[in-house]
């Protein structure tokens, strides 16, 4: 008879009792480094050199029309641009429009991924390919459409609005407007994150609605309750790569300005005092420390949230 | 873990490993995606590709050219030249050149305007600059006015003959820092009004004048007079002109009066009521001349007023060509340069919208007449490896009749203008031009030009084209308030300067 009391032999790394302590053989680290290599020679060359270089410009007055002239000025850069006004407007601007665009990307893409993932809806997977598609429109080819879109004289959106008799905005030129502009522009390529969720709405397992909705849950609860917690992980995912997007956004507020930052610096985002600075003044010593302020705030803002997550994220495997 | 089995597997999973990294170690990685959803495994800026018009083929720096010459790079862009009808012309100048000797060999790129400064800089500073740019107007040689050759040696050396240019001309591009010759006169751009035949014929309105001094209907033809005239041929859809009480401001279909494509700048717009700069002649001070408040004032009330000027919206409109408006067919006047005529008709195969059209002269104010020049020339680049080439083919291009035709430029050559006519005129079949309008104005430029230096230009042109784009977007603006912060901002841009 089988002895079915005879212990299995520990796992060298996943042994509960052992747990970090065990580490991986030599040639085993020595063949995943080996296969991380070209990513992480890549990281070097392309990312983490440039940053550097970046870095140590910034301490200086380098000018990209005479960059033989370059001198050390420590931290003057740092300094004149806390008592610059254009940063400290372009500052607000940015989080002036975040405030606008990442709740409603947020809420969109989900609303999109939750009826799109619907069993009952017929043909699914036409839909989210429509749904999808204009991700892959370039974005300055898309933005110059747009604008003919919400041109206030001859564009089709305001042409709508006003054979149902409503008012029509000055959708680009308005201070007001522009905002909700660039959120539109921004909700038609939700692709990329509607996708993200329904892969985190699969993902869910169905006995827990079953469970809930022989309990008696109604719809509301069952979406609050188990899809929102069990989302979690995919929607702070989502919420981290908006957030970083929209501290980096420019190409459609260059393509829709000339890089001006119009209406009246409404557009003036800190990604295009960046780029303006650097490559429209020249002066790239400064750019390299307005580019550095901006890393600095998106930084702080992604620790925040990951802070924010260990209360609020629910990981199932229990690991992060 | 699996164990990896030593051997064949082995080698090629090393031989997949050294391609991958020789495949990134070949090109940067740049984000495409949306600004929205960013490749979350590329943490670099996402920022617009300028993408050059022409894209030569990469010719190594030190080897002949395929004709045997030495590379020249021509750098197009930061003027005129970007227009789809001049690309080909410029192309093709370039490949006859190259075809007909071996001694140079042009290699051509032409940039969008827009992006071609900053492409430039970009250059400079990578150590990898073209050896020609132009043509280039005094705007472009201000913001890189330390970068440029003194052409008088090579002027010297070559036996370039400067005489058959007009003097003027000759000192007009002793602009360098210590008077060094930067350019060879070229082409000059004189601005008259350019006004659609069909719209005056259509409204029963006699055609404006084409000599300086004639009077329209009997009264002086000046801005009070552009002003009636504008509102009467500003209509809104149901036919009613500006002057009617009929007229519905929130429907206008068709606009008097505009300078198409000034730049966002309110000194090109004020040269019409007198030359100025916002620097004093100290070349340190800010200051708004009284002509240019007049002038602000009288534009803001044609946009939110009178109607007859539109404004942003309506100029990026369908009805306006989406900024080319007097090409639309919808703009009754424009007070533009010679330089126009290359965007007149849309580019093939699109038909021509406006089939005839005339040119007059500047209107006057306070009976003064002040017509604002452009005038391009080619430079060379300090940094030029091969400047005795370049100038070489500089001499070809500056003399080039098709060039010239393109680029819609008055030739500084007098030996070159009637061609010159001729070929313009055969762009427009049907319509008769009158060069004696382009060759009087000449004779009333501004001076100071409207594109002179000012301390630390692209910061000073930045803000104000921000100062002009503001009251042309929305109504209510405090042209006197807005142009004191104006001189204000523009003071702290030129103390920084220093």
């Amino acid at each position: 008879m089988t002895d079915t009391t005879t212990p299995l032999p520990r796992s060298p790394v996943w042994s509960r009792a052992s747990g970090w302590r065990r580490r991986p053989s030599g040639r085993e680290a020595l063949w995943g480094y080996l296969f991380v290599g070209p990513w992480l020679i890549g990281l070097v060359l392309f990312t983490a050199g440039p940053m550097l270089t970046s870095l140590a410009m910034s301490f200086t007055d380098f000018d990209l029309l005479n960059p033989d002239r370059v001198r050390f000025i420590g931290l003057d850069n740092y300094l004149r641009m806390a008592g610059d006004p254009t940063i400290g407007g372009s500052l607000i601007a940015t989080v002036r429009f975040a405030l606008i665009s990442i709740p409603l990307t947020m809420i969109a893409s989900l609303a999109f991924a939750v009826l799109l993932n619907h069993s009952r809806l017929p043909a699914r997977g036409p839909l989210r390919t429509l749904v999808y598609m204009p991700v892959m429109i370039p974005l300055v080819a898309s933005t110059l459409v747009w604008m003919g879109f919400l041109n206030a004289e001859t564009g089709w959106l305001n042409g709508i609005l006003g054979a149902l008799g409503l008012p029509e905005p000055d959708w680009i030129n308005s201070e007001t407007w522009i905002y909700p502009s660039l959120s539109l522009i921004g909700l038609w390529a939700i692709g990329n994150f509607m996708i993200i969720n329904i892969a985190g709405l699969q993902s869910i397992p169905t006995e827990l609605y079953e469970a809930a909705r022989m309990d008696g849950a109604g719809a509301w609860t069952v979406f609050r309750r188990i899809t929102i917690p069990l989302m979690s992980p995919v929607l702070f995912y989502n919420l981290v790569i908006v957030l970083i997007g929209t501290f980096q956004y420019f190409t459609q507020a260059y393509t829709m300005t000339n890089g001006r930052g119009d209406p009246n610096n409404a557009t003036l985002f800190v990604n295009l005092v960046l780029f303006r600075e650097a490559f429209v003044f020249g002066k790239m010593g400064y750019g390299a420390a307005v580019a550095w302020l901006l890393f600095a705030m998106v930084l702080g803002i992604t620790l925040v949230l990951f802070a924010f997550a260990r209360r609020r994220v629910y990981y199932a495997g229990g690991d992060r | 873990m699996t164990r990896i089995r030593s051997g064949p597997q082995a080698l090629i999973a090393l031989i997949g490993i050294v391609a991958i990294v020789a495949a990134a170690c070949g090109g940067q990685t740049t984000s495409t995606a949306p600004s929205t959803a960013p490749n979350p495994t590329d943490a670099t800026v996402a920022s617009p590709t300028p993408a050059a018009l022409v894209t030569p083929a990469p010719l190594p720096a030190d080897e002949p050219g395929p004709n045997g010459g030495t590379v020249v790079r021509w750098f197009v862009g930061l003027g005129t030249g970007g227009q789809p009808q001049q690309v080909a012309a410029q192309t093709a100048v370039v490949t006859a050149f190259n075809g007909s000797q071996s001694d140079v060999y042009i290699s051509l790129e032409i940039y969008d305007n827009q992006v071609a400064g900053q492409i430039l800089r970009t250059q400079i500073a990578a150590g990898n600059p073209p050896d020609i740019i132009g043509p280039v107007g005094v705007e472009g040689l201000n913001l890189f006015i330390d970068q440029l050759a003194d052409l008088a040696p090579l002027i010297a050396s070559s036996g370039f003959d400067m005489s058959k240019f007009d003097p003027a001309l000759v000192d007009f591009f002793k602009m360098g820092p210590a008077g060094e010759t930067i350019g060879v006169p070229f082409a000059t751009y004189p601005s008259f009004l350019w006004y659609n035949k069909a719209l005056f014929d259509e409204a029963d309105l006699a055609y404006p004048p084409s000599t300086v001094g004639e009077l329209y209907e009997g009264k002086p033809w000046d801005m009070a007079a552009v002003r009636e005239l504008g509102m009467k041929l500003t209509v809104d859809a149901n036919g009613n002109d500006a002057t009617s009480t009929a007229f519905d401001a929130a429907n206008v279909v068709q606009w008097g009066f505009d300078m198409q494509w000034a730049d966002n700048s309110p000194i090109a717009e004020s040269t019409l009521f007198g030359a100025g700069s916002f620097v004093a002649a100290d070349g340190r001070t800010a200051q708004v001349p009284d002509s240019m408040r007049v002038a602000q004032k009288w534009f803001n009330e044609g946009v939110w007023t009178d109607h007859f000027i539109p404004n942003t919206s309506q100029i990026n409109s369908d009805l306006l060509g989406q900024s080319n408006e007097f090409m639309s067919g919808n703009l009754a006047m424009n007070q533009s340069h010679s330089w126009y005529a290359c965007c007149v008709n849309p580019a093939p195969p699109a038909e021509p919208i406006v089939k005839d059209f005339g040119w007059a002269v500047t209107p006057s104010y306070n009976g003064t007449t002040t017509s604002k020049l452009h005038a391009d020339t080619f430079s060379i680049l300090k940094t030029s490896r091969n400047p005795e080439a370049a100038f070489a083919a500089l001499a070809v291009l500056a003399g080039s009749g098709e060039l010239l035709s393109v680029y819609g430029a008055f030739p500084a050559d007098p030996s070159l203008q009637e061609a010159f006519f001729a070929t313009v005129d055969a762009n427009y079949p049907g319509v008769t031009l009158d060069w004696s309008v382009p060759q009087a104005m000449l004779g009333y430029p501004d001076i100071p030009n409207h594109q002179a230096w000012v301390p630390d230009y692209a910061k000073s042109k930045s803000a104000w084209q921000a100062f002009q784009n503001a009251y042309r977007t929305a109504s209510g603006v405090d042209i006197d308030a807005a142009l004191d912060a104006l001189q204000v901002t523009l003071q702290g841009i030129f103390d920084a300067a220093q």
